[in-house]
């Protein structure tokens, strides 16, 4: 093979190196079998390299691509789909080392590396991610680097060095590019996740399923507040909401469940200015989207429900941002419908028989509703009820018989559970709300983060003359829980992500891995916001703010002048590192001379001199030769001959240059 | 001017004999008039002999053959001492080395003992016999050949010795139409060969060299120069790169050659007339370059900008 072919000693290294940092990010999400077929090929190149085995045949190559298919099918269940293709594209990726032999296959398999690079951001687009994809970038680059040095025995970092400038040079670009290219909508449809299961309030609540996403501290969203932020104990983030109780669980209506007419949100009157915010929603792969009470927005695609909840037609799968206005103290529905009024009283006949006959003894003896409402929550803090999240279960036909009077220990969707139970009971329409409370205020950005344990089940309570009124009957058990989120609310148990004992979360009592967490947090969320949420609405709104009125043409003419704008000064500087020492005047005024004459045709070559270059000149330019002749004489005598270079001299010369007129 | 014309003349009456050669015969002068030696490289009868001769009849110099062999011995060239029995002496018996222009024919078939022993009298221009010095006559001028292809029970000079040689010529065959005079001519008889007339008399040379300490060297020209150097010296192609003697040597051939052109300073154009003579032997080309020192002497002459650093 001829050398210039060969893969050298120093670029297989770097491949290799790339090859493993690539498919690192992937890891989890393989089988295991993948990351062997890694090991393996890494090593059978390596033995190639030491020329102890040989490159596999044709027959061997094609058993390997059918095993592959066949392995990721046996993995997945399936080839299409997200994970199988790019499981399936990892897997071809390590077989392509297998057949490296020369360069051709060098380029198409770091070309590929670059593509793989990408699949990552199919997955995660945080802050981390992007990182390291940064460093996969340089690796797959030093690799391409030392792919064209030829001769390099030792494995050195000079081609990282080079690749790291190179990328350096390409940066203003990306964020050209970043900013201005626009944002095509997919061509085709992605192939959606797969549904693996994802922490999150779900849409039918059973007693013991907040406790259990109690255990994660997975950041569920960020809200940053135009204003003030509200005190935590107001920070009630509403989700779902249960109007229908069957089998034990509690359930939000289907949208076709409700009447057409029952289907739009009663008119609500808003006088007081709103707080205005900004979530940054996690993926969740449901439709709803967290909101204080009584909320709007003006993001495109946001939607309001009959129970004043907002939600997305889609599921959402990328980190999402929305921008709500909510107002606190709007009264909510005056008028209750009948369908309403009906729904929202219903209860499975015949359960829970021994807390009906509380409910109804306590409605006797209350005057109204409100103070039947208070009397619950009297209830419930009087006789010993405590909060857990370890609460004992409840099984059988009548659970809130059994928590009620037997149990006693629960957690807030027990709560929730039983006071609806008793206010439907005794005639009070109610029902159950899901979403999160509290949070955690970041001080270094001022925004509110709020993570999988802060997740809460309340009730809303139907009063006359006040309409939906939210009453939270775990502050009657815990009212720490409202005032100091859940971990003050358990300190005693113990039991605070007691599953994960490398949560930083735990060690916020060290102020530095606090402050460390919170500025980190930050910038996760500046980067959530500016970077990644950074869609095509949003470019067309920045965009418009700095042109104006949108067109195709100012885009183009944007796009280019920018690129111009970002690459002119690099190439500058480029071409003027190269030519350090500067000409002096006489070389300057000589080389535009030269200039005027390759305007005619005749170029300097390299290397080539004056005496020369006069002579090629007077014979392909006759007209001019005496000029010619004389100016380079002059140059000669001046540069050469020891002439005195003065001012007055050297200004002669630059003007008899430029008066200068080459004729054919 | 009145040198110029002695010497268009000089080369006019060599060029009488090696036809067709005028540069080759102008650097062979230029190089003599430098206080240097010559190294001629070239298959043999393409005229080495003829030009050498030529050289020492326009100088009116006289001149010396030897035929290097493999066992000849530094005494057969530098002299011995004889003993006298009539005045019960040693009397000194100088070698062939005692003459104004020596040609050196075949250098590379002497052991490095005896080519070390020339190189060293070419050097110090004086010969070192049984402890006595004897200094050479002025001007000493040493004509070597060498046959660049039989190489085979040789000695090749090595780079080191080859530095010492102020210019590396190759004569190359003769254009048709030269060769075609040449061929016309009416050929002299065996032993004979074709005295030519005396063009350059000593006090002429002395003036020469004495105008070649004069010639002005500009900054520009010394900055193209040190481009030159430095370029074969940073370069991946050059495996060694010119000594700063090699610098010397260039700019004295450059300053000569100014001369020989009767121009009181030097421009680069000099300098690049010269260049292949006095760059191609001393410059080495790495394992990447596939070329010989020309190819080199093309690539730096490309490389390096006149004017522009």
């Amino acid at each position: 093979m001829i050398q210039d072919q060969q893969v050298p000693r120093n670029a297989l290294a770097w491949i290799i190196l790339s090859l493993f940092t690539l498919v690192a990010p992937h890891a989890a999400r393989l089988p295991v079998w993948v990351l062997a077929v890694y090991a393996i090929a890494a090593g059978w190149r390596i033995m190639v390299y030491r020329g102890r085995w040989s490159f596999p045949g044709r027959r061997v190559k094609l058993a390997l691509i059918l095993t592959a298919f066949l392995g990721i099918f046996a993995s997945y269940g399936s080839l299409l789909g997200l994970e199988p293709t790019v499981a399936l594209l990892l897997t071809a990726f390590a077989l392509k080392l297998i057949e490296l032999a020369g360069r051709k296959d060098a380029y198409v398999l770091l070309f590929l590396g670059y593509f793989i690079c990408i699949t990552q951001f199919l997955f995660s687009q945080s802050l981390p991610v992007v990182l390291y994809s940064l460093c996969n970038v340089v690796l797959v680059t030093s690799a391409l680097v030392a792919l064209h040095r030829p001769g390099e025995h030792q494995f050195n970092r000079g081609s990282m060095r080079l690749a790291v400038t190179m990328l350096a040079q390409a940066l203003p670009l990306m964020l050209v590019l970043f900013f201005l290219f626009p944002r095509i909508g997919p061509l085709w449809t992605v192939p959606v996740k797969s549904h693996t299961a994802k922490t999150g309030v779900s849409d039918f609540m059973q007693p013991g399923d907040i406790a259990q996403l109690s255990k994660s501290d997975a950041v569920a969203f960020r809200v940053q507040f135009d204003g003030p932020i509200p005190p935590r104990s107001e920070l009630y983030w509403r989700g779902l909401v249960f109007s229908r109780l069957a089998d034990g669980a509690w359930s939000s209506l289907p949208y076709y469940a409700i009447p057409a007419r029952e289907r739009r949100a009663a008119a609500v009157t808003t006088a007081a200015p709103p707080l205005q915010y900004r979530v940054i929603l996690a993926p969740t792969q449901q439709h709803w989207l967290y909101s204080l009470r009584y909320a709007r927005s003006s993001t495109p695609g946001v939607m309001s429900s009959a129970d004043y909840r907002l939600f997305f037609p889609q599921e959402i799968e990328d980190d999402t941002l929305y921008s709500v206005s909510s107002w606190p103290r709007a009264t909510l529905e005056l008028q209750l419908s009948a369908w309403r009024r009906r729904t929202e009283l219903s209860l499975p006949p015949g359960s829970n028989p021994r807390s009906r006959e509380l409910a109804q003894r306590l409605r006797a003896a209350a005057a109204s509703d409100a103070e039947f409402v208070d009397a619950v929550l009297t209830h419930l803090r009087t006789r010993g009820f405590a909060y857990t999240l370890q609460p004992p279960l409840l099984d059988g036909t009548h659970p809130m018989d059994q928590f009620l009077f037997r149990t006693r220990r629960g957690f807030c969707e027990h709560y929730a559970y039983a006071f609806v139970v008793l206010m439907r009971a005794a005639g009070v329409p109610a029902r159950v709300v899901a979403g999160y409370q509290g949070g955690e205020i970041n001080p270094v950005n001022r925004t509110v983060i709020v993570r999988q344990f802060d997740a809460h089940a309340w009730a809303e309570v139907w009063l006359p003359g006040e309409g939906w009124v939210r009453v939270d009957p775990t502050t009657s058990v815990s009212p720490e829980r409202i005032e100091w989120g859940l971990e003050q609310a358990l300190q005693a148990e113990g039991s605070f992500l007691a599953d994960s004992p490398l949560s930083p979360l735990r060690y916020r009592r060290f102020a530095w891995v606090n402050q460390l967490r919170l500025r980190y947090d930050a910038l996760a969320f500046q980067w959530q916001s500016a970077v990644v949420g950074f869609n095509s609405e949003r470019q067309v709104q920045v965009l418009g703010r700095l042109l104006g009125e949108f067109s195709a043409a100012k885009f183009a003419a944007l796009l280019l002048g920018t690129w111009a704008l970002v690459l002119l000064p690099v190439a500058l500087a480029l071409l003027r590192r190269r030519q350090v020492p500067q000409l002096s005047a006489l070389d300057r005024a000589y080389l535009q001379f030269c200039d005027k004459l390759a305007g005619r045709g005749v170029a300097r070559a390299p290397g080539e001199s004056p005496g020369r270059y006069a002579q090629r000149v007077v014979s392909a330019l006759p007209a001019s030769a005496a000029q010619v002749r004389q100016l380079t004489a002059t140059y000669c005598d001046l540069a050469y001959a020891g002439r005195e270079q003065t001012k007055t001299s050297l200004r002669q010369f630059a003007r008899e240059v430029k008066a200068f007129r080459p004729r054919q | 001017m009145q040198l110029q014309g002695v010497i268009d003349a000089a080369v006019a009456e060599i060029a009488r004999v090696l036809l067709g050669k005028e540069a080759q015969i102008r650097l062979a002068l230029c190089c003599l008039f430098a206080r240097g030696h010559l190294l001629i490289e070239d298959l043999p009868g393409m005229g080495k002999t003829t030009l050498s001769h030529a050289l020492a009849d326009v100088l009116g110099l006289s001149w010396k053959r030897v035929q290097f062999t493999s066992d000849l011995l530094p005494a057969d060239i530098l002299g011995v001492s004889v003993y006298d029995r009539n005045d019960a002496t040693f009397s000194f018996h100088p070698g062939p080395i005692f003459t104004q222009l020596l040609l050196a024919d075949e250098i590379n078939r002497a052991t490095p003992r005896t080519q070390s022993a020339l190189l060293e009298a070419m050097a110090e221009a004086q010969v070192t016999v049984e402890g006595e010095r004897r200094p050479l006559p002025d001007p000493f001028f040493v004509i070597a050949t060498q046959n660049p292809i039989h190489q085979s029970g040789t000695y090749p000079l090595p780079e080191s010795q080859l530095d010492r040689f102020l210019m590396r010529l190759e004569l190359g065959y003769p254009h048709p139409r030269a060769e075609r005079e040449m061929l016309l001519r009416p050929q002299a008889a065996a032993g004979q060969r074709q005295v030519l007339r005396q063009c350059i008399e000593a006090s002429q040379l002395a003036a020469i060299r004495k105008a070649v300490g004069q010639v002005h060297a500009s900054d520009n020209l010394l900055d193209y120069l040190q481009r030159l150097v430095a370029c074969t010296r940073q370069s991946a192609e050059f495996a060694v790169g010119l000594s700063p003697r090699g610098a010397l040597a260039l700019l004295g051939c450059a300053r000569t050659w100014a001369v020989m052109h009767s121009r009181g300073h030097v421009v680069p154009e000099d300098v690049q007339m010269v260049l292949p003579a006095v760059a191609a032997h001393r410059l080495v080309p790495s394992g990447d370059f596939a070329g010989d020192g020309l190819a080199l002497v093309a690539l730096l002459q490309r490389s390096v900008d006149v004017i522009r650093p």
